[in-house]
């Protein structure tokens, strides 16, 4: 599979040629385990790329460097120009601002409510007064389908909309970047479809480049433009969604198709 | 290569640094000062109850200890001059600092680990804000304001429980017992006291708060964090209080 490394260009309509954030020979290891030896991959403005990976691979642990939760043992990752790998944890808030991130488990804080969580980010940001910031708040949970649950605490979501909420918090200042990591995991149906047109509506309606984690293969077809395939601590292959389901590696194959339901005799 | 010797240096080193990060958070604007009130709320006025009951007992059996071990000497009168010295010097801020410390350092790895756990650390990160500002200053910060408050009550309350016992087992008047004291306590004394539950406050809010945030491993993880809070916390305690004994002497006599 090695042979098959290689960084496509952007999708067609991505908008510009140019990568927006890069990662070059980054190596993250914890402890004895190695996750990353020589992780390469590009970017590009618009479009929705896919990570997929067998589980404890690492998937989260890429996005989790680019703004730095996690720091890389080696290699560059630049967003927009600006080397993430030696910024510091004030030196990062700039890019914090133009990538947001929705967690596996929604990370909403407990002790707040829907409006005090969305607000944590506009208030750091220093979004504007109270009154706009209500506003803001009103507005984004309207796009994510969630209105007049302001009060709510997250306890009192159910699992669908904790994740709806969550991503209501991470577009809320307004990110030219989302991050989902595994938006869809552990949802019903219903939730996974509403999910999956969320993204699909975002991207739409305001042009952000998403990266998504996930080990939901239908859900991956659905609103991805190209994938990367993580094998063996690197990223193995990168290509557009008609170009994965042509490859004809025998890991990749197993993977989608095993993740669709769909396992063909052939791929035995 | 990991031994238990590394790793509780490496622990050493990530308490200094988040010591460090937090003495910086303390000065570094804007300061808000209603997670501060809440800790406070919280920690310090939530502990007085245990405190009292701590100290009324503690200074009831120093005070019997010392009226029936004295007696065969003649020296009984005294009980009043040493309930008040054991308990402002030592049985107040230690007693205190080890069962609030015990509360306060397992509530504040619990609550951070499960945040932790459930990636909520990072979400303050990710939406730009700094934890150690967020989270760890305030709650510092309030067992450095609280304990010392807190041990305040203690010395009363336990002098009060040393003079029940004493009337009762000397016969001595609650005047006189109170005279005693008066007549025995210098100001010395106190910042002895008082002086070492600055230290233990620090000492409790910052352990249980690097080991909230340095959990790992689910819910599982977070029981191992609470247990490893109060531990460590408690052996903290104990162990500066002997060297800030020797250090306060030192430097007041």
């Amino acid at each position: 599979m090695d042979e098959r490394t290689e960084t496509l260009g952007p999708r067609p309509g991505a908008g510009n040629g140019e990568p927006i954030i890069t990662f070059r020979g980054v190596k993250k290891a914890f402890g004895p385990k190695v996750v990353y030896e020589d992780c390469t991959l590009d970017i590009y403005r618009g479009e929705t790329i896919t990570i997929i990976g067998g589980s404890g691979t690492g998937k989260s642990v890429l996005l989790k460097m680019l703004i730095k939760l996690l720091s890389t043992d080696a290699g560059s990752i630049k967003a927009f120009g600006t080397e993430v790998t030696t910024l510091d944890e004030r030196g990062i808030l700039p890019l914090r601002k133009r990538i947001g991130m929705l967690f596996q488990g929604a990370a909403l804080f407990d002790s707040l409510t829907v409006a005090q969580n969305i607000k944590y980010g506009l208030r750091e940001h220093h979004w504007g007064t109270e009154a706009q910031m209500d506003a803001r708040v009103a507005e984004v949970l309207e796009m994510v389908g969630l209105p007049n649950t302001q009060q709510l605490k997250p306890a009192q979501l159910s699992g669908g909309m904790r994740k709806r909420a969550g991503l209501a918090r991470a577009i809320a200042i307004q990110p030219e970047v989302i991050l989902y990591d595994e938006p869809t995991t552990g949802l019903d149906p219903i939730n996974v479809r509403r999910i999956n047109g969320l993204i699909l509506n975002l991207q739409a309606r305001l042009g952000v480049t998403s990266i998504v984690v996930t080990h939901d293969m239908d859900s991956a077809f659905t609103v991805s433009d190209r994938f990367a395939m993580l094998h063996e601590r690197r990223i193995a292959f990168v290509g557009t969604k008609e170009e994965t389901l042509a490859c004809d590696d025998r890991y990749i194959r197993e993977f989608i198709a095993g993740g669709r339901g769909t396992l063909d005799e052939d791929v035995e | 290569m990991r031994s238990p010797i590394t790793d509780s240096l490496g622990h050493v080193g990530g308490v200094a640094l988040l010591t460090w990060r937090t003495l910086l958070a303390f000065f570094r604007p804007p300061w808000e000062f209603r997670p501060l009130i809440y800790q406070l709320d919280h920690q310090a006025l939530g502990s007085w109850s245990i405190t009292m009951l701590t100290a009324i007992f503690s200074g009831m059996v120093i005070a019997l200890q010392f009226a029936t071990g004295l007696e065969p000497y003649g020296g009984s009168m005294y009980t009043g001059k040493l309930v008040a010295l054991a308990t402002i010097r030592e049985l107040g801020p230690v007693l205190t600092a080890l069962l609030v410390g015990g509360r306060v350092a397992a509530g504040f790895a619990s609550e951070l680990g499960s945040m932790a756990v459930t990636e909520q650390i990072d979400a303050i990160r990710a939406l730009g804000a700094d934890p150690i500002k967020k989270l760890v200053a305030p709650r510092v910060l309030a067992c450095i304001i609280g304990l010392p408050l807190l041990t305040m009550l203690a010395d009363i309350i336990g002098c009060l429980g040393g003079m029940v016992v004493t009337v009762a087992e000397v016969g001595i008047t609650p005047r006189f017992f109170y005279q005693q004291v008066l007549d025995t306590i210098l100001p010395v004394d106190l910042w002895h006291g008082l002086g070492k539950s600055v230290f233990f406050g620090f000492f409790m809010g910052i352990i249980g708060c690097y080991v909230g945030m340095h959990t790992t491993g689910g819910t599982e993880g977070v029981g191992q964090s609470t247990t490893r809070a109060v531990v460590t916390s408690a052996v903290t305690i104990l162990v500066s209080d002997y060297l800030l004994t020797q250090l306060f002497l030192k430097l007041y006599g």
